[in-house]
């Protein structure tokens, strides 16, 4: 799941950066967690076409990437995203 | 329209504050919710507190009505704003502020100011 993620992403965004990290083991014995992980993830990403869109336009342009893994259980995604500039 | 989506609509129109959550304002039942719950507590700011937990359709409807896969979700003055990690940044940017105010909804300023001294 994570390198499914990482490189859905990667391909459709060109990002400058991207980290993905597996945060499942975090959450264990909480809601949507599930034996197995890949069901928490968070991802850092910075990339020239989130340049001057709205945090709601960022974040639905990635969840618009990652439908199918939605589909097969990717329960959180916390997301830090920014324009090819930001901090 | 499903009646999930009109009982959807109808719950954001008629409030000015809604968060669609996993369990209730008193009582959230995942981090996420409880995050943005305890921020608009802490805050002071009156919402309606919808569980998605007690409805499947409101739970699977809240994510087609927005075309957003994850709860919670924060809805001012009939607009979307937001999950977690947005109302968070917003939080600390002031922009909550801010959105707040121009909509004509009640908080506590020092308390928002709080939030940040803390995260600062």
């Amino acid at each position: 799941m994570l390198e499914q993620i990482r490189s859905k992403l990667d391909a459709a965004f060109v990002p400058k950066v991207l980290e993905v990290r597996d945060d499942s083991e975090d959450h264990r014995g909480h809601a949507g967690y599930r034996e197995g992980g890949n069901t928490h993830f968070s991802v850092k990403i910075r990339a020239a076409a989130f340049d001057g869109q709205s945090r709601v336009a960022q974040q639905r342009a990635i969840y618009a990437q990652l439908k199918q893994e939605f589909a097969d259980g990717l329960h959180a995604l916390a997301l830090d995203v920014g324009g090819a500039d930001a901090p | 329209m499903s009646d999930a989506q009109a009982q959807i609509k109808e719950t954001v129109d008629g409030n000015d504050v809604v968060l669609f959550m996993k369990g209730t304002s008193e009582m959230p039942q995942c981090g996420f919710s409880s995050r943005v719950a305890g921020v608009l507590n802490y805050m002071e700011v009156e919402y309606q507190d919808v569980n998605v937990l007690a409805d499947e359709e409101i739970r699977q409807g809240i994510k087609d009505f927005s075309d957003w896969p994850t709860i919670p979700q924060l809805y001012v003055k009939g607009e979307f704003v937001g999950g977690c990690d947005i109302i968070t940044e917003m939080t600390l940017s002031g922009e909550l502020d801010t959105l707040l105010e121009t909509n004509g909804v009640a908080f506590n300023k020092d308390a928002a100011d709080k939030i940040r001294e803390s995260n600062a």
